[in-house]
């Protein structure tokens, strides 16, 4: 689902990008990362129960919410997946709404991984 | 300036908030369309980022709802989608807003797009004050600042109108400056302007606030008294007979007197009163107090038009 063949893009947040958004407030990046991590958190779950009961309108409501708070955080590829997400709601795919939904969550654990290893506000000794 | 920001998702929302309030306005937030347009009933919100999608009414939709509104002034809308091919923008313009930005947003676009929003509402504001001020400039005598005989008839068929349906009374002075044209003739006009000013002042000092002051014609003065029976109307006509005539008129270092006739007429004895014979009863009212001598109040008391004497000085 991901395409990594760009080596531009092998991070999960393009930091550069963001920061410029947010007027390079490293504190702030931080809070909304947190936010973004419990929100995303929550709606995975909605939307593993969505799709097995293949609610669509949800997925696609959950796919669209996602695309639009991945993309103002730069996750590239988690906006990507969403977008799938959203694409597999509006079309009634359940195939692409499973698959997209395994992306997701593999994406989203990449993320923290990333984020564990490389926060926005670098930890000073 | 106050800046509602309806966005549904968590993120995006406090970006705006924090990037938007960092500009100097303030920001109400809405993470809904319902709580939008429930935001939106504050008159003083007149700048507004919608997002396209939201959960119950869309931003399209209060797009179309804000521009149905009749009694609230503009305002400005900023669309905001992850939408973003051409016929998506057509159809978010074509709702009714006045502007569109794709997600995710571009803020130093968005600051500038704000201030394009900003200049259209100060325009807007300047040019409902201009129409006002014409509109206050055309309802008033230009020399006594007085609503004008239009306005004035106007007031009072509408005032007669809401305290026949209260069944409450409802008042009308009528006030005529002694010798008027005497005074013009003697002193000249500029004089005659000037004593009229002065009566005006001192009427529309011992008058509520309730009540409207107009020039009905030269030196004819009329006072709408709403909720006035024809008690209260004869004390207060006597208190502005009185002030006149205790002070003489200043005109530079000399004062000379000057005193009023005044006629009354209340809608307590004439319930199916029109505007139109409430004026005239007055008016008869007036005359009559004219022919007693002048300086002198006279009431209109009943439906056959007999007027009975108050005062006479």
């Amino acid at each position: 689902m991901s395409d990594r063949t760009n080596p531009c893009q092998t991070f999960p947040i393009d930091y550069t990008e963001v920061l410029e958004r947010i007027g390079g407030d490293r504190a702030f990046l931080e809070e909304l990362l947190k936010i973004y991590v419990e929100e995303c958190d929550k709606k995975l779950k909605v939307i593993k129960e969505a799709t097995a009961r293949q609610d669509f309108p949800l997925i696609q409501q959950l796919g669209h919410s996602l695309k639009g708070s991945s993309a103002n955080l730069s996750l590239i590829f988690l906006q990507k997946v969403s977008f799938f997400l959203e694409m597999a709601g509006k079309e009634k795919n359940i195939a692409l709404a499973r698959s997209a939904l395994a992306a997701l969550e593999k994406e989203f654990d990449n993320l923290k991984d990333y984020l564990r290893q490389n926060p926005p506000s670098p930890v000073t000794p | 300036m106050k800046i509602l920001i309806a966005e549904d998702d968590l993120i995006t929302c406090r970006i705006l908030e924090k990037n938007i309030e960092s500009w100097g306005y303030e920001v109400v937030l809405a993470r809904s369309g319902g709580q939008a347009w429930q935001a939106l009933k504050d008159s003083s919100l007149r700048l507004a980022i919608l997002d396209w999608m939201m959960p119950g009414m869309d931003g399209i939709e209060i797009c179309k709802k804000i521009r149905r509104r009749k009694k609230y002034k503009y305002t400005y809308i900023i669309l905001l989608s992850a939408k973003d091919r051409k016929q998506d923008i057509i159809a978010g313009l074509s709702s009714g807003a006045d502007d569109y930005m794709a997600k995710p947003v571009n803020f130093l676009e968005l600051r500038a797009r704000l201030q394009t929003g900003k200049r259209i509402i100060d325009l807007e504001d300047k040019l409902l004050y201009v129409q006002n001020q014409l509109k206050d400039l055309a309802s008033r005598d230009s020399l006594t600042k007085l609503w004008n005989r239009v306005e004035i008839s106007k007031f009072l068929r509408e005032e007669l109108d809401r305290t026949q349906r209260e069944k409450k009374p409802l008042g009308v002075i009528m006030v005529d400056v002694d010798y008027f044209k005497k005074i013009n003739d003697l002193f000249g006009h500029n004089i005659g302007d000037l004593a009229l000013l002065q009566v005006v002042s001192r009427i529309k000092r011992k008058v509520r606030r309730s009540d409207k002051v107009g020039r009905y014609g030269g030196d004819e003065i009329i006072v709408i008294l709403p909720n006035c029976g024809l008690l209260e109307i004869k004390k207060i006509a006597e208190r502005l007979r009185a002030s006149i005539a205790r002070r003489g008129v200043k005109t530079g270092e000399e004062t000379f007197p000057v005193t009023i006739s005044a006629g009354c007429a209340s809608s307590e004895n004439r319930p199916h009163a029109s505007a139109e014979s409430l004026i005239k009863a007055a008016d008869a009212a007036l005359l009559k107090a004219k022919n007693q001598g002048r300086n002198c109040v006279f009431v209109d008391d009943d439906v056959t038009e007999n007027t009975r004497e108050v005062k006479n000085v």
